[in-house]
């Protein structure tokens, strides 16, 4: 061993180093430098929501190279988009340290956070360098409450959602002749669940429905019988569920198994698993009939198509994730574009001043108010119809008619 | 190792970090810093009953949230100054520490019976806040976005850092004084023997009282000084098992009731895990693969923590030289 070690000079050790770091140049060296500029993308790529980061990714990178393949961001000289990824590790502290790793690493904008807490803790990070973000599909109404003037947000709000949730629930009923008339809320204890159990029963009596009961659990969830034997008993004619798609998929599967089958079925907000390929295809008869209000792509856009067949070539099952952060990569793009420069401030601007071509996203032109919200964002109706899912809802998206009473 | 060097070096190595941020660190750096800062001043909070007094905590959650949520309210409802809120933070607390160590000690509970019932306060809190409108509810809480002194929020985060950094070498003083003290010398007797203590005369009830009150109101302000930094808490950041399982692993891979154990165990296992990430070759979760690993192997290979497997070579080095 000590032979070995005497054998290799460090002399010789320099000249191997310096011929080998010429050679590794050297094709930078031959060529013209193509600039580049780096979109960062902060998503959970591990921890309990890292399934919905790895969808995020795949619609993400089919933008990036879209554009890079149509000739780069025109106005900087056809500058290439370059993905730097962040993992949140699905929690809020990681969450703020990815987003300052992609500051380091020299992002000129940052788009995606996924859940509220999240990105309540990276949008902040990012306020500090006036790093731009744009949210993709975090709903929590206190995101835009903060005058963060770097932080916008691509989708609909929880309260916007919630709106046009409870316009179409009240289309679709009374085209059926008010079938339902009793509601049960079941939700899960956190921030989505608990927020839209109280923004229910504060709404839904004036519009008609008597709220039976609402009925929370908490997150995890390892059994839903009791929740299902309680339903039983009141009988309810629908049922509005909150859950992450765990418990969605726990709580319609007990349902199902214990023959619990509400007149007009599941009316869902931000369904967990409702608006998801993996829940219709693993569990089809439970999938069956479910209505969702949810993040969901433009099926009329041919680019959507494409985006499910790249997802599904990935070996995943499609969900909203791919669509909404294709376009939101797209809308960070035409910022540049706008911009003509990948400096912060330009690109805040940009993002204030104009309207936006919104991807796959049924959104029309996104516009962001003052606050950063996207005014125009809107959520889908979507109803899973023979094994697939299918909008139902506004008309000018609907591939198919609503089923209502799914059960009727 | 001497003790005075140990103090001496852990000053000095807090000296360097204040003294780079000063001199400038990127941002991603600061954070890190400063979360690791946080997480010593929890660990530390843990170490003085889980370590020094052998009474392990699963649960200090409760401690670390209820200092968090005490300095939001305050500052968010009624108004009142970030640093009174800290105070007030530190004392509400340590006052959750004393109850929840009356209700337990009282009861005579120890060993496993004692992590499972700090545990269960915490998980008991922990379902309070998230449904108590006052705490926010499922939604959390945000700190508004105050740049200044008075408002413990800095525009320019390495004063953030500084105050930490002080924070810390008070914990560090701290328990160089209870390593010096009869408290500690109590303490530590209780651990080794609680009956043997007893029959000494060491009254142990009163003596794990002060134990767990002291190492909650630690806690406790590392629960503050986190929420002046994130600016935002629910209930699952606040009083989740995280925080508690960042305090018990930081204290026992650096090493339990050790003054250094703390700052060590937090520095390596952030650091560890930042390191390993920029290695991972942008495969999502090989960093935290290759952390466990190097978890296993610490626990496997120094079962008193780094500063015991360092004292440990140290010494056997020592004897050795004696004996040539």
């Amino acid at each position: 061993m000590k032979k070995l070690t005497n054998s290799v000079s460090r002399r010789t050790v320099l000249k191997v180093g310096g011929v080998s770091a010429m050679v590794l140049a050297a094709p930078g060296l031959s060529r013209a430098q193509a600039p580049t500029v780096k979109i960062g993308l902060l998503q959970p790529m591990t921890g309990g929501f890292a399934g919905d980061g790895d969808l995020a990714r795949i619609g993400a990178e089919y933008a990036i190279k879209e554009i890079n393949d149509a000739g780069g961001i025109k106005s900087l000289g056809g500058a290439k988009l370059e993905l730097l990824i962040g993992d949140s590790r699905s929690n809020a502290e990681a969450g703020a340290q990815a987003t300052e790793q992609l500051k380091a690493d020299g992002a000129a904008i940052v788009v995606g956070g996924f859940a509220s807490g999240i990105s309540m803790t990276a949008t902040q990070a990012a306020a500090r360098y006036e790093l731009p973000f744009i949210i993709d599909c975090a709903v929590s109404d206190a995101l835009m409450t903060r005058n963060l003037k770097n932080v916008f947000r691509f989708n609909p709000s929880f309260s916007m959602a919630a709106d046009v949730a409870l316009k179409n629930l009240v289309t679709i009923n009374d085209a059926s002749g008010k079938a339902a008339k009793t509601v049960a809320i079941v939700h899960e204890d956190g921030l989505l669940g608990s927020g839209l159990a109280k923004l229910m029963q504060a709404r839904l009596p004036a519009l008609g429905f008597e709220v039976v009961e609402a009925i929370s659990h908490p997150t995890p969830a390892r059994d839903m019988s009791n929740v299902v034997l309680r339903l039983r008993s009141l009988q309810p004619d629908l049922i509005i569920p909150s859950h992450y798609f765990n418990e969605f998929v726990l709580f319609a599967r007990t349902l199902q198994q214990q023959r619990v089958k509400p007149k007009g079925g599941i009316y869902a907000l931000f369904g967990g698993a409702a608006s998801s390929y993996r829940f219709v295809k693993e569990f089809p008869e439970a999938a069956e009939g479910v209505m969702d209000v949810n993040h969901w792509g433009d099926p009329k856009n041919p680019t959507n198509d494409k985006l499910m067949q790249a997802v599904q070539a990935a070996g995943k099952f499609y969900a909203y994730n791919a669509p909404i952060n294709y376009s939101v990569v797209k809308v960070a793009a035409q910022a540049l574009e706008f911009a003509k420069s990948a400096e912060s401030g330009a690109i805040i601007e940009a993002l204030q001043k104009n309207e936006f071509d919104s991807g796959v996203m049924p959104y029309g032109k996104s516009k962001f108010d003052a606050t950063g919200q996207n005014v125009n964002a809107l959520p889908l109706n979507t109803q899973v119809q023979g094994g697939q899912i299918k909008v139902i809802y506004p008309e000018q998206f609907a591939q198919a008619k609503p089923k209502f009473p799914a059960n009727g | 190792m001497k003790k005075n060097f140990e103090f001496i070096a852990a000053l000095a190595f807090l000296g360097v970090v204040g003294i780079a941020a000063i001199a400038g660190l990127p941002g991603n750096i600061l954070n890190l810093l400063i979360f690791m800062m946080i997480i010593a001043l929890t660990a530390q909070g843990w170490n003085v009953l889980g370590g020094y007094g052998g009474l392990s905590s699963f649960g200090h959650a409760a401690f670390f949230g209820t200092g968090a949520y005490t300095t939001t309210i305050l500052q968010t409802s009624f108004g009142i100054n970030a640093w009174v809120g800290l105070v007030c933070g530190v004392i509400l607390g340590a006052a959750v520490g004393a109850m929840i160590g009356f209700l337990s000690f009282r009861a005579g509970l120890k060993g496993s019976y004692f992590a499972l019932i700090t545990l269960a306060f915490a998980e008991v809190l922990r379902i309070l806040a998230n449904s108590w409108d006052f705490t926010g509810g499922a939604a959390g809480m945000m700190v508004s976005i105050n740049n200044g002194f008075a408002y413990l929020q800095f525009s320019d985060r390495r004063w953030f850092l500084l105050i930490l950094i002080g924070f810390v070498a008070g914990g560090l003083l701290l328990t160089r004084w209870l390593e010096r003290s009869a408290f500690g010398a109590y303490l530590i007797a209780l651990r080794e023997n609680d009956q043997a203590a007893q029959a000494l005369g060491v009254d142990i009830f009163k003596i794990k009282m002060q134990a767990i009150t002291l190492s909650a109101a630690i806690t406790a302000l590392a629960g503050c000084l986190y929420v002046q930094n994130f600016l935002f808490i629910d209930a699952n950041v606040a009083y989740g098992s995280w925080i508690s399982i960042e305090a018990l692993f930081a204290a026992i891979v650096g090493g339990a009731g050790t003054m250094l154990g703390p700052l060590i165990g937090s520095v390596l296992l952030l650091g560890l895990g930042e390191i390993t990430k920029s290695f991972s070759g942008g495969i999502a979760g090989v960093d935290l693969v290759v952390f466990g690993i190097i978890l296993i192997l610490c626990v496997a290979f120094a079962p008193n923590g780094i500063r015991g497997f360092v004292a440990d070579l140290w010494y056997r080095r020592k004897s050795r030289g004696k004996a040539m």
